[in-house]
């Protein structure tokens, strides 16, 4: 159902066709941005499953580790990072900064996005990693 | 060279229908609007469509090639060649006839944002004039540059499903006003942009962008106009003037 | 009424849009990693990570630091993804995710994670202060 500006009588108004995503490589992946949110929650709840079963205690505690729960979090991985890098990408193409009046061209800005992310995960990676000894 | 371009007459048709014809491409410089008055002038008069600089600048001749919204000026028939090209209208308006769309709605829209210098107290012709900088020029020069085509429209699939979205180029044109260092006019087009079919209906596509023959980049614009339009209500004393 | 009266800036469309902005780049910036050391290469054993023994799982989750970042990274993200999830399903031709109770339905279904995060967060295990 599309909210349709009133066509006058005689015109042919427009319908958009139900898959119109499916039509162009751009929309497709456009498309396939958006879905990125799904499985992306869907893990998120894993994580929180995981602290969850931090409260049975250290006989019954047992992290996910199935070989399916390994392939779930690939695919996951796969469309975090398109997630990330597309999403990154557009924030540092939008964000306006000057300093002293002069513009900061768009393309230093997104460098320094994608240089904090880098940053952030090897931190985090660090203490996940570092806290299991 | 074979063109397949869509026929609809208001008296006579109930649906657009596709019609083909076979040109000659006697020239590498031809474009899909020479092949267009090609036809009217040798094979079909009665073939309807909007055109007048043929050169990329007065915006009138936009259309739907082998689906992608385009400039028929600045459709080259050698990058189709030898497939057949599809000529529709331009996809999300309503069709008058043949390859013209109704642009109300655009136009509509477009005066929504009132893109014209605001000012609080207008300063007296012949009294001084305004000066700018090349600088304060820069903030909004890309904006300006738009030639109302209405490829962003056609490109637009959040257009194309609400029509009541505000849309890119009216966007656009916002921004190219209200970063202009001579306009006091923001507050007055906040209501309109600031609305819930405003520029909140973007989910950042970016196909606008990608089909605009000038470089305006009006994805850009909208998403600017958020960021903006969110600190000035989120940051302390940032909706007073 | 004048057309021009009856507009007004949607402050929620601005509040959805801003936590949606924000939640887009802390899980952009925040989940991959996770993803990846606890998701694959711990339970691949590749290399040891935290969540795999109860005591350094339960030693890191004490730390109130790491409440308040599981609690940003979460609720965030799942705003995030309640308003890119609303927009996707209008996106397929489903008009109704525009109303009211849609918004009510995704915004306040992150809320309701947001408060069984925080109930997670504190009952799981306890605050220790190393």
């Amino acid at each position: 159902m599309t909210t349709e500006v009133q066509a006058a009588p005689r015109e042919y108004g427009w319908r958009m066709p139900a898959v119109w995503w499916a039509r162009q490589r751009h929309y497709f992946l456009y498309m396939l941005r958006e879905f990125t949110a799904v499985p992306m929650a869907l893990w998120l709840l894993w994580l929180l499953v995981e602290i969850q079963r931090a409260s049975n205690g250290p006989t019954h505690y047992s992290p996910h580790g199935s070989p399916w729960f390994v392939a779930f979090s690939v695919i996951v991985l796969g469309f975090a990072l398109y997630h990330s890098y597309t999403f990154l990408k557009l924030a540092g193409v939008i964000i306006r900064l000057k300093i002293f009046d002069r513009p900061i061209p768009s393309g230093a800005i997104v460098l320094a996005v994608f240089g904090t992310w880098a940053v952030a995960s090897a931190v985090v990676g660090f203490v996940l990693i570092w806290f299991s000894r | 060279m074979t063109i397949q371009a869509v026929r609809f007459d208001p008296d006579k048709d109930s649906a657009p229908r596709t019609q083909t014809y076979e040109i000659p491409f006697y020239d590498e410089s031809m474009v899909v609007l020479d092949a267009l008055n090609y036809i009217k002038s040798h094979i079909d008069g009665s073939l309807s469509y909007r055109w007048s600089c043929r050169m990329g600048i007065c915006g009138s001749c936009g259309m739907m090639i082998n689906r992608t919204p385009k400039l028929t000026c600045n459709a080259f028939l050698r990058d189709y060649w030898p497939r057949p090209i599809t000529v529709e209208p331009l996809s999300n308006f309503p069709i008058i006839r043949d390859l013209v769309i109704d642009m109300d709605d655009f136009l509509h829209k477009l005066k929504s944002v009132q893109p014209w210098i605001i000012r609080q107290q207008d300063i007296p012709l012949g009294a001084r004039e305004h000066r700018q900088t090349n600088e304060q020029i820069d903030d909004f020069r890309q904006f300006s540059q738009c030639i109302n085509c209405m490829l962003c429209y056609a490109a637009c699939p959040v257009y194309g499903i609400n029509g009541e979205f505000l849309g890119p180029a009216a966007t656009a044109l916002a921004r190219r006003y209200n970063l202009d260092s001579r306009d006091e006019g923001l507050k007055k087009r906040l209501p309109v942009i600031g609305e819930a079919e405003g520029i909140w209906e973007c989910s950042f596509v970016g196909e606008c962008s990608v089909v605009c023959p000038k470089g305006v980049d009006p994805a850009k614009a909208i998403q600017q106009t958020k960021l903006d339009t969110t600190m000035r209500f989120v940051l302390p004393y940032g909706n007073r003037e | 009424m004048s057309e021009a009266a009856r507009k007004r800036p949607a402050l929620d469309h601005l509040f959805f849009w801003f936590m949606f902005s924000q939640g887009g780049v802390i899980s952009a910036i925040f989940l991959p990693v996770h993803v990846l050391v606890q998701g694959i290469l711990g339970p691949l054993k590749i290399v040891t990570v935290a969540d795999r023994h109860y005591d350094t799982w339960v030693l890191l989750l004490g730390n109130p630091l790491v409440k308040i970042y599981i609690l940003v990274l979460v609720s965030f993200s799942f705003f995030h993804f309640a308003h890119r999830i609303r927009y996707f399903v209008v996106d397929l031709g489903l008009h109704a995710a525009k109303g009211l109770p849609a918004q009510v339905a995704f915004y306040g279904g992150a809320v309701v994670v947001t408060l069984a995060t925080i109930w997670i967060l504190l009952a799981s295990v306890p605050v220790r202060i190393w």
